[in-house]
């Protein structure tokens, strides 16, 4: 009788060990799941970079309210789904109070994923703090080429192809098809910022490295914020070029072909950067018949990809325009790439192990290759750098007011054959 | 390229003759710093813009109507803000303060109200072709936008030195406490002067969107910072003074445009530094300050 007690109590103790090891090893691998995943990002609802960066918050906005308002984000880490809360701060286009801010996002706010602001000049500023403190910095359209080093792991760029890439098609056109054409005299107006600084150093890479009988007669670099291109377009035209390429952002680019307008000059082939990206913003400022047979970078908005993930751009932008319309944002690249960092944020949680920073790397990482959103074939390099969706050599054609983007470049895309102006 | 970089910098120069002349008639007439000034041409920019689009209203016709409607708007508010502010003892430092937070206001409230988009009105609005000048060619924005600035300058002129009321402002400028004491009514006196400074950047504004390709809410800061070198130049105080300081800088932007191009937006910073750091009075000097 008394043997089969002490059993009982063996038994009961040792039942009662494995139930509290049981609850100990649960509590350790699966903590509670967070009542909200918190996203961390900055935007500029003022100042210089406003025009980039409210369409790529008020996109990613509105791919957390969607995904909100279907019971939030599958988060493979708890197997289930959890609302999303966006935490967003307004640098006023001003790096110093990015820099602060970002901290404020990591050290503060504990946020569980960060978006940086876009455009490179802002990103610039977040991606050594990111590093400071391992978190992953989800970059949506900051390509300056410094900012991918095999040594730092905290950064990915999802919306944009990096600025080494972006050229690669312009420079292969003139190299290819530009000199059998006689487009022989090449001047190029950069603005000095890690965007276009990056590409206009690679535009002159691969035409230097081609050998290509391509000789640069105007080279130079301005600040961002000019405003006035007149005397340049002067200084440019006295050089002769056959080619004039001018690479800038949204304002830079207004400024330079409104002056080109207003100046008579004419050349044989024009490149701008903004007019294929933000199409509908540059038709607004400088009329169909100001953007008429020059040439630009083809985007997504004019591509039209099948994605696998998300909603296509007719779709989005219908979405996009009924909510923001009244807002006075266009729609344009950057609408559709801060939906695209969306759409990526979305499968990284639904792939990843954990919510610790570098598992939403590895998951991050594991969707190259295999996703493709209206933006196109998501991909990266080891460093982090976009490679997958590419940008080709558009030129835009004005019927009345509007315009289209026909890809001339390279022929396996293209649409149409460039048509050249005469000076 | 050394000749198209002078004349242009020239008609360029007279351009920002305008966008100075309200910021440092203020100053010389009620010596407060207005920090909001740049926003009050980026107002007369979007008042241009919206008559525009709204009415197909050309932009001369704006400007007049620009210029009735800042001076009226003016004078209510400079006896709303000013007459409280030179009651304090550091009058000028507070004015710093004051229209520091004006200009955030402005920049917010026109962002709510227009978004942080690119706006401008077509460049055929004020000519389909370049004016061709002493050989070379100018865009035809430039030579409307130099015009208006010079006839503002001589409208100025006029009034202060072949005027009553200007007479009385000159009297202010030169000492206030002995125009009051003489039975100058120079709060009246002042408010006026406040009108003209706004309607003068609000003209300015108008000119905007053509010769800056585009405008933004954000655009006030560096158009104050172009404004302080125009003045600090010209002789801070001294509105015509405002016309050489326009000039130098015109001219010396578009030098740096053609010869160093990517140092070019240190411009308005190092003259400003060199007119501090050589003749802090302004390259007119003090005996033409106090007009």
């Amino acid at each position: 009788m008394r043997r089969l007690e002490i059993k009982s109590c063996i038994r009961a103790a040792a039942a009662l060990a494995l139930l509290v090891c049981t609850a100990g090893t649960r509590a350790v691998a699966e903590p509670p799941a967070p009542a909200v995943i918190k996203i961390g990002s900055l935007h500029a609802a003022s100042g210089a970079y406003a025009s980039i960066s409210m369409p790529v918050y008020d996109g990613l906005k509105l791919w957390i309210d969607r995904t909100n308002a279907d019971g939030g984000a599958f988060v493979k880490a708890y197997g289930r789904k959890i609302k999303l809360q966006l935490i967003s701060y307004d640098d006023q286009s001003n790096p110093g109070t990015a820099a602060t801010l970002i901290n404020q996002l990591i050290t503060q706010d504990h946020v569980d994923l960060l978006v940086g602001d876009s455009g490179s000049v802002l990103t610039a500023v977040a991606v050594p703090i990111a590093r400071e403190h391992k978190m992953m910095l989800f970059d949506p359209t900051g390509t300056g080429a410094k900012f991918f080093t095999h040594d730092n792991p905290y950064i990915a760029l999802l919306a944009d192809p990096a600025s080494t890439i972006w050229p690669k098609y312009l420079a292969d056109f003139l190299i290819n098809q530009g000199v059998k054409d006689g487009l022989k005299k090449v001047a190029i107006l950069y603005s000095t910022n890690d965007f276009t600084s990056t590409q206009h150093e690679a535009l002159v890479g691969f035409i230097k490295a081609s050998h290509a009988p391509i000789d640069i007669v105007f080279d130079q670099g301005v600040p961002t914020s000019t405003s006035n291109y007149t005397t340049l377009i002067g200084n440019i035209a006295a050089a002769s070029p056959d080619a004039v390429i001018e690479l800038g952002y949204v304002g830079n680019d207004i400024a330079f072909l409104r002056n080109l307008q207003d100046s008579g000059q004419t050349f044989r082939f024009i490149f701008a950067l903004y007019p294929g990206i933000e199409t509908d913003e540059i038709v607004k400022n400088v009329g169909a018949q100001g953007i008429d047979h020059v040439f630009s970078y083809v985007t997504a908005q004019a591509l039209d990809y099948k994605p696998t993930v998300g909603m296509d751009v007719a779709t989005y932008r219908q979405a996009f325009e009924t909510a923001y319309r009244s807002q006075g944002v266009a729609f344009g690249f950057n609408a559709i790439a801060g939906y695209t960092v969306g759409l990526m944020i979305g499968q990284t949680l639904g792939a990843a192990d954990s919510l610790d920073q570098l598992a939403l790397r590895r998951a991050l990482f594991a969707q190259s290759g295999h996703v493709r959103t209206l933006d196109g074939p998501f991909e990266l390099d080891a460093t982090g750098q976009q490679i997958g969706e590419i940008t080709p050599l558009g030129q835009l054609i004005a019927h009345g007011n509007t315009v289209t983007n026909v890809v001339v470049y390279p022929p396996s895309l293209a649409t149409g054959k460039p048509v050249y102006t005469t000076p | 390229m050394l000749y198209h970089a002078v004349l242009g910098g020239l008609v360029y120069g007279l351009y920002f003759t305008l966008v100075g002349l309200g910021l440092n008639l203020m100053f010389g007439v009620m010596r407060i710093v207005n920090l909001a000034h740049g926003d009050v041409i980026m107002l007369g920019a979007y008042a241009a813009w919206a008559l525009f689009t709204a009415w197909a209203v050309h932009p001369l016709l704006a400007a007049l109507a620009i210029l009735l409607a800042f001076t009226a708007i003016g004078i209510p508010v400079y006896y709303l803000i000013v007459p409280r502010l030179l009651r304090a003892r550091d009058a000028e430092m507070l004015s710093l303060i004051l229209f520091f937070g004006l200009q955030q206001i402005i920049e917010a409230a026109a962002t709510i109200a227009f978004g942080t988009t690119e706006r401008s009105i077509p460049g055929r609005v004020l000519g389909h072709h370049p004016v061709r000048i002493l050989g070379q060619v100018l865009p035809a924005a430039w030579v409307w936008a130099g015009a208006v600035s010079a006839v503002c300058v001589a409208a100025l002129y006029l009034y202060l030195y072949h005027s009553p009321p200007g007479m009385l402002t000159r009297a202010v400028m030169s000492n206030r406490e002995e125009a009051k004491a003489s039975g100058i009514d120079v709060d009246r006196v002042c408010s006026l002067a406040f009108g003209i400074a706004l309607a003068l950047a609000g003209i300015a504004g108008v000119f905007a969107p053509f010769m800056l390709g585009s405008v933004t809410p954000a655009i006030g800061p560096d158009l104050n910072i172009a404004a302080f070198a125009v003045i600090v130049i010209g002789t801070l105080g001294n509105p015509i003074g405002t016309v050489l300081g326009g000039i130098i800088y015109g001219v010396s932007l578009m030098l740096m445009q053609t010869f160093l191009s990517a140092w070019a937006n240190l411009l308005p910073n190092l003259l400003l530094i060199a007119v501090l750091l050589v003749r802090p009075s302004g390259l007119l000097g003090r005996r033409v300050r106090r007009a």
